[in-house]
């Protein structure tokens, strides 16, 4: 459809409307004016500036629409709009007129409403998009030009009635005037019902329009509201005579409606003023992303290019699938009723998609325009986002690590602790047993050899149990940090000085890469002179660990990048100042996610 | 004297009967989890329980807590707690809920019945027990400064004490006569900074409490 719109109206088309509607104008004024009684016009001055004013602000506002956006129906309604609203005058006009124009006239008595109507329901896409909309531009057609236009005049002669100057009805199948009051009277009710209707379908949308939608369209659905407000009021003044003429109060109504066709006209150009001031808009961002690429900034500068603040950015992950933000984080482009998505595709793949005002697709160009001036920024930006999502992912999969690490030393602690050691226990039970059975039987050599080997299964049991302390000591998983330092300290030298420890407990792989920290740092604490503190504050929602000792760390190297490894797996660091004698004072920060 | 023994561990459960047994206890139940000893202790008719620290479902505290339990359902009954664990934490958990009645022992230390039996009968007659092995580490580790104030002799009974013996039993440790051994309490109370006149079931987990602390702040 909008090819053929596209195809009719060219702009050679476009050209000859100005001065015909012009033209069409003028000679309606003067008509009216050599037959002054029987027109809305007359010879007074504001009717005839009312009448031509809103015929031209119609013309030229449907003209300027139509070139700057070819396909849109709304140019040519406009169009239209305007010698629709001249048709009354030659309908009224009853000596030494034509009669096709006349006959014309008569038909078209109404066919003004429709057409504004139409606009407005399809304001601004030129797109009827909901069945009542669509229901109602039928319905507004079928009444104002059938009923009340077409069918009345089939049985109406004007030479009979009041005219007999008029010219000929060039329609008239058979004239009887009580019928034809009828039906006009009929068709009246019907435009009524319909104005009605339209106006509140109208008040609704406008009521309803988020505020980017509200400025663009709220001028036209308001003078569209008024005009079929007053149009009502004089379909309702013309129902109890059963037909539409010109007197006085007609008059003032046909003005009142023919100053709201102004606004609304004036209404559709400020629209179309608005769209070219986005576009500078759209002009200057392409100025600013050239000047200053920052982080995110595609984004936002497309939000206030497009007068859209919830417009989102979500670039399409390279190797992976889904979207992420410019962080790097996953998101997933909104679904919302009034949002609307349109990918951004650089050779062939889906570079990200944005999601935005419905609303702005009214306006492809603007679109397509700020799209393209951000289109370098949004590239560079979504291999930002991938690199970083990247950069999420590995930091993920290392906590992961670590925690599966700690997981399995849990599971070798407890196994050791459950298997080994308690068969261990049962076995040196068993020999106790022997050797009293021996000592019963009086074997002395027996005796010694078994008291070896308890003595021998009390050693392993001692080793095995600080083994399993190493691996992951039973109290950190069941009463936390402190205690668990608290625990550490008591293997360690006398000199060890245990600060403030947080009470209450935190996600599993903080608390284990604390206290591995402490842990390892004075792991090898010597006996003499063995001094070290461990202190844990809370700070920033997070742990600071902070471990200090003295005497020679053995592999300190290879120790700190140990432990900086398991921090930096949850987005910690840590911060190591020795001293040439050994001194060591390290600092870790874990944050609690 | 009646004991009963709940341990998941079959092997140690058996042998731990055989060993009681042989040396003249009498076993009257024999359970592999703490929620089966609670259940059954009334039937039981125990004058002690012993109880492996970890046990079915969690194999975590499982033994503390029915010790607390029957500490408060059995006052009468007195409860030995079996543990692979040398950390001063758990004993202190236990003695800090029910400073009497109750024994703390590292597994290992069962198949020496001698130590066991001693335990036992401590706990049946109201002392608290700690293992010795816990106690000399927390000695051998403990600040320096108010401890190097102590003589051998004075950090010996202060070791006895931390273990959980009454006066009594200190003498009988040390072969030392009362009123010495009274002494010699009193005057670590003193140099420690401890109330003197702290009640036995007290003293021992002040003592305890002491020997748990770490250097003081600098």
């Amino acid at each position: 459809m909008p090819n053929r719109l596209a195809g009719i109206g060219g702009r050679e088309v476009r050209l000859a409307l100005w001065p015909l509607t012009a033209a069409l104008a003028v000679t309606t004024l003067a008509l009216g004016r050599s037959h002054p009684d029987d027109s809305f016009a007359g010879r007074a001055v504001l009717g005839g500036a009312i009448e031509v004013g809103a015929a031209l602000a119609l013309a030229a506002a449907g003209l300027l629409f139509w070139a700057s956006r070819p396909q849109n129906r709304i140019g040519p309604l406009l169009v239209a709009a305007a010698p629709a609203w001249l048709l009354p005058e030659w309908g009224n006009n009853s000596e030494g007129g034509v009669a096709p124009l006349f006959t014309l006239g008569l038909v078209g008595f109404c066919a003004c409403a429709p057409f504004v109507a139409h606009v407005a329901l399809a304001y601004p896409s030129g797109r009827l998009q909901q069945q009542p909309a669509r229901a109602l531009a039928a319905i507004g057609y079928a009444a104002a030009v059938g009923l009340i236009g077409l069918a009345p005049t089939t049985v109406f002669d004007p030479r009979a009635e009041f005219c007999t100057a008029c010219p000929r009805n060039l329609v008239l199948v058979h004239a009887n005037a009580g019928l034809a009051e009828e039906i006009s009277r009929l068709g009246i009710r019907v435009a009524i019902g319909w104005a009605i209707l339209t106006g509140l379908l109208l008040t609704v949308r406008l009521v309803r329009s988020s505020r980017p939608a509200l400025k663009a369209t709220g001028p036209v659905l308001a003078a569209t509201i008024a005009y079929l407000g007053f149009a009502c009021a004089d379909l309702w003044h013309g129902m109890r005579r059963g037909y539409l003429t010109n007197d006085p109060t007609d008059v003032h109504l046909w003005r009142l409606q023919g100053a709201t066709l102004i606004l609304l006209s004036a209404g559709v150009v400020w629209g179309l003023i608005r769209a070219r001031r986005t576009r500078t808009s759209v002009a200057q961002l392409v100025v600013e992303l050239g000047q200053s690429p920052r982080v995110g900034g595609a984004r936002d500068m497309l939000a206030s290019a497009l007068g859209d603040p919830n417009l989102q950015l979500a670039y399409r992950r390279r190797s992976a699938g889904g979207y992420v933000d410019i962080e790097g984080d996953p998101v997933a482009p909104g679904t919302a009723a009034d949002r609307a998505t349109t990918p951004l595709v650089r050779d062939g793949r889906e570079l990200a998609v944005v999601v935005h005002d419905a609303e702005l697709l009214n306006d492809p160009g603007l679109f397509e325009d700020a799209v393209a001036a951000a289109r370098l920024a949004v590239e560079n930006e979504s291999l930002q986002a991938e690199v970083r999502a990247q950069m999420n992912e590995i930091r993920a999969s290392r906590a992961r690590i670590v925690a599966a690490a700690d997981a399995e030393r849990r599971h070798l602690e407890r196994d050791l602790h459950d298997g080994a050691q308690q068969r261990l226990v049962g076995l040196s039970l068993g020999v106790r047993l022997l050797r009293n059975e021996a000592a019963r039987s009086g074997t002395r050599d027996r005796i010694t050899e078994l008291d070896d080997a308890d003595a021998e299964l009390r050693l392993a049991l001692a080793e095995l149990r600080d083994i399993a302390h190493g691996i992951y000591p039973a109290v950190l998983s069941d009463e936390g940090l402190a205690a668990a330092l608290e625990t550490l300290s008591e293997r360690l030298p006398a000199g060890v000085r245990l600060g403030t420890l947080p009470d209450g407990r935190f996600p599993a792989s903080v608390e284990a890469a604390a206290y591995f920290a402490a842990a390892e740092i004075v792991r090898d604490l010597p006996e003499a002179d063995g001094g070290a503190s461990i202190e844990v504050l809370c700070k920033d929602g997070g742990l600071v660990v902070a471990v200090e000792r003295a005497g020679h760390m053995v592999d300190a190297d290879e120790r700190l990048v140990e432990i900086a490894d398991r921090v930096g797996a949850l987005d910690g660091e840590i911060d190591v100042r020795s001293r040439t004698n050994g001194h060591i004072r390290m600092k870790a920060k874990i944050p609690c996610v | 004297m009646r004991v009963v023994i709940a341990d998941d561990a079959m092997l140690m459960r058996e042998g731990l009967a055989r060993l009681l047994s042989d040396a003249g206890f009498e076993v009257t139940g024999k359970y592999a989890d703490g929620d089966e000893l609670v259940r059954r202790m009334g039937a039981a008719g125990a004058e002690v329980a012993i109880v492996d620290i970890r046990m079915p479902p969690t194999h975590t505290d499982e033994g503390l807590v029915a010790a607390e339990r029957i500490r408060h359902s059995h006052p009468e009954v007195g409860v030995l707690v079996l543990s692979q664990y040398l950390e001063s934490r758990y004993a202190m958990r236990l003695l800090e809920s029910h400073p009497d009645r109750v024994g703390y022992l590292l597994k290992e230390r069962v198949s020496d019945i001698a130590v066991l039996g001693d335990a036992l009968k401590r706990v049946h007659e109201g002392e608290c027990v700690v293992d010795p092995t816990i106690v000399a580490r927390l000695v051998k580790r403990s600040r320096n400064d108010a401890l190097a104030d102590l003589t051998e002799r004075e950090r010996e009974v202060l070791g006895l004490m931390a273990e959980g013996h009454s006066n009594r039993g200190i003498c009988d440790k040390l072969f030392l006569s009362p009123k010495t051994v009274e002494a010699h309490v009193g005057r670590i109370l003193q140099k420690l900074n401890l109330p003197e006149s702290v009640e036995y079931h007290r003293r021992v987990l002040a003592v305890l409490t002491y020997l748990r602390q770490t250097a003081p702040q600098e």
